[in-house]
């Protein structure tokens, strides 16, 4: 149970660093980007790729999936530097399915559908299956608090407020002289980092990556953890995150406890119960479980 | 105020939600097998019926007794046809109810996901994914499988298409971890047979394949293998048709279903197409429980390998005197082949084993024998030909 636990916590942990990389982006600048799974997905295969065929250490995976993911998200914001909301968020989900895609095509470097498995994880082979999990959930929140206190102080500084500036009306901010395109481009590929990063998580900590994993569906979730979280709210990211995590597992405990039920109904129930949590979440508290605050600009 | 209430239950429900298991689990110690099937996703038109099938043959057992003395406690997960759902299924399978074996992953992407997990925690794996690499895997035997895997299906689908008198064959495949694997194949067979060999890969969620088909035809092929799934099936079948060709088509059973037919509307598109498919062993007394089980007149071949996977797990527990994932690894092969008393379900075979006897297993998806990699060695195969709509069985070899 325990090592079930610390694996759920582990999970939960990256969905959490993709709910802040979305937050950033989302609840920072208002800027929909459905692309997330892509920027995962980047990182994911970045840091595999380089610990497999190129046989470097894992901390150099780590350094890397951010920069690629990143490079790549400030590529994205540059070409799409005239679209907003909708369009954005179109442009990004046809992003994030070309790395999909690609993923799944390119057979001589990503091994195609088969996928990458046998991912190293640091010192997974010396610690054996149970404390490698516990090993890797304090790695893990170490790198979550440390981003969740980077986004948090982006939140709380002037540079922060310049992005909400954005999200409320980017023609008043840039009249009031900001490079709107400057802060846009740098929150957009910061967000894409920290989901790179969060890929190269998930992979090391799994030992496989396929392009299956980077379904939209991924990024429903977060949009989901997020929305329920409370957009803007760095707290409300990590809560949310946990929430739908803790969702999407107990589900599965409160449904064997339904007599007379086959395994598909099962399963069905178990997706209905889910929904309606979400459903129950946004109706009673639909700012969010942690309401964004915005902070008081300090008198000059 | 209103808000504080709203944390406290969330905050009460979810110590619930961890607290219940472990309270209600305490009595009994049943032996502890899954089901991990797809009930949703893509592969959910197939796990529910893999679940009811296993379910059966676990209650059949129990009524008869059991294993060792103990019943056994059948877990269903459902994996949503997806790697990430699926890895977290197999967790809580694994740490929380501690099964010693899982059954019936369907997709290749979760079998692969799924498979480092059982192996590191000592979990027997049995699953019906095809693609060649899942074997491969460093599974320390921890995994079988009664899927044929690509060389074996298309070789014996390239030796029937060559035994129809194909000289040259073109091969249609979708991008998917068999594609590239499918063309070698393929290749080798029709190069053996002093024939000739062109194929190509495209993206199975295209509108027209004119140009794909177009590319076919430039070879002049007297044969096309459509290794696509339905959906993508049904376009290329009907520009095939529209571009005229009038050569044999090949293509599996599970795309060119009855299903493919009606979509398509028009007889003349699919007059003359063969399919091939693993068949189940067609006549056995273990298909027809499968049949009552699950209530299907024609069960697919997932449904009976998962009725072949419970009953040889549960027999190898038999045979090793031990419930463990390491006990069924080591004697799965025991009970499935290598000569014995003929037996098709477990019942009989622990009666068998009990009484000091080898068995060896034979099922409803076969005869059941594998390498030493988990492989199957051998499997029949069923050759269909759609006549007026209708497909007509032409052999099973």
């Amino acid at each position: 149970m325990l090592n079930y636990l610390l694996f759920i916590a582990t999970i939960g942990g990256i969905y959490g660093l993709l709910a802040l990389g979305l937050n950033l982006i989302w609840g920072g600048t208002g800027m929909v980007n459905l692309g997330l799974a892509g920027f995962f997905a980047l990182g994911a295969y970045a840091s595999a790729l380089l610990t497999t065929t190129g046989h470097l250490p894992i901390l150099a995976g780590w350094v890397a999936a951010p920069i690629v993911a990143g490079a790549a998200g400030l590529v994205v914001v540059l070409c799409t530097t005239r679209l907003r909301e909708d369009y954005l968020a179109i442009v990004t989900l046809g992003f994030a399915e070309v790395v999909r895609l690609v993923a799944s095509n390119e057979i001589w470097l990503t091994h195609g559908t088969d996928g990458i498995s046998g991912i190293p994880g640091p010192w997974r082979a010396t610690l054996g299956r149970e404390w490698f999990n516990a090993a890797y959930l304090p790695i893990l929140l170490v790198v979550l608090v440390a981003v969740f206190w980077l986004v948090r102080r982006i939140d709380r500084s002037p540079y922060g407020r310049v992005l909400r500036a954005i999200r409320e009306d980017a023609q008043v901010a840039q009249v009031a002289g900001k490079a709107v395109l400057r802060y846009k481009a740098q929150a957009f590929a910061l967000s894409a980092a920290i989901a790179g990063l969060a890929g190269a998580l998930y992979g090391h900590f799994t030992s496989y990556i396929a392009p299956d994993l980077f379904l939209p569906l991924i990024t429903v979730y977060i949009f989901l953890a997020v929305a329920s979280g409370g957009v803007g709210s760095p707290a409300g990211a990590l809560v949310g995150a946990y929430l739908l995590m803790a969702l999407l597992e107990s589900a599965r405990f409160f449904v064997e406890y339904i007599p007379a039920v086959s395994a598909v109904q099962r399963a069905a129930l178990k997706e209905l119960l889910i929904a309606v949590a979400l459903i129950l979440v946004l109706r009673l508290m639909p700012r969010g479980l942690v309401p964004e605050r915005i902070p008081r600009a300090p008198r000059a | 105020m209103n808000r504080l209430v709203g944390r406290r239950t969330a905050l009460l429900s979810g110590v619930a939600a961890v607290a219940a298991p472990s309270v209600l689990r305490a009595q009994g110690e049943p032996i502890k097998i899954a089901t991990l099937t797809p009930l949703t996703g893509a592969g959910g038109s197939y796990g529910p019926v893999m679940a009811k099938v296993a379910k059966a043959v676990v209650d059949e057992v129990n009524a008869a007794g059991g294993v060792l003395g103990r019943k056994i406690q059948l877990v269903s997960e459902d994996d949503q046809t997806n790697p990430d759902a699926g890895v977290r299924a197999a967790r809580k399978l694994i740490d929380v109810d501690k099964v010693s074996a899982i059954v019936g992953t369907w997709a290749s992407a979760v079998t692969t996901a799924v498979a480092p997990l059982c192996w590191e925690s000592k979990t027997f794996l049995c699953t019906v994914s095809g693609a060649d690499s899942i074997t491969q895997l460093p599974h320390q035997g921890y995994l079988i499988r009664t899927q044929p895997n690509t060389v074996l299906q298309i070789t014996r689908t390239g030796d029937f298409l060559v035994s129809l008198g194909a000289k040259k064959i073109f091969t249609l495949v979708p991008q998917a971890p068999f594609a590239q694997h499918s063309i070698e194949i393929m290749n080798g067979v029709a190069r053996k047979a002093g024939g000739s060999h062109g194929g190509l890969i495209y993206d199975d969620k295209k509108t027209t394949y004119r140009t794909e088909v177009d590319q076919a035809l430039r070879f002049g092929p007297d044969a096309i293998l459509c290794a696509g799934y339905m959906p993508d099936t049904v376009v290329l079948l009907k520009d095939l048709y529209r571009a005229g060709y009038k050569g044999k088509i090949i293509g599996q059973a599970y795309a060119i279903n009855q299903k493919l037919i009606q979509q398509i509307g028009q007889n003349e598109v699919v007059e003359g197409v063969y399919t091939y498919a693993p068949s189940v062993a067609e006549g056995s007394r273990a298909l027809e429980r499968v049949k009552k089980m699950s209530g299907l007149s024609d069960p697919d071949p997932y449904t009976s390998q998962v009725y072949d996977h419970v009953n040889m797990v549960l027999m190898a527990m038999a045979a090793a005197k031990d419930t463990t994932g390491t006990a069924i690894k080591d004697n799965i092969r025991k009970v499935s082949q290598g000569g014995g008393k003929a037996v098709d379900n477990a019942i009989d075979g622990i009666k068998a084993i009990t009484a000091g006897e080898k068995v060896d297993y034979a099922g409803a998806s076969g005869p059941c024998d594998f390498d030493d990699k988990g492989d199957i060695l051998d499997c029949k195969f069923r050759y269909e030909q759609i006549k007026a709509g209708k497909p007509v069985l032409v052999k099973i070899a």
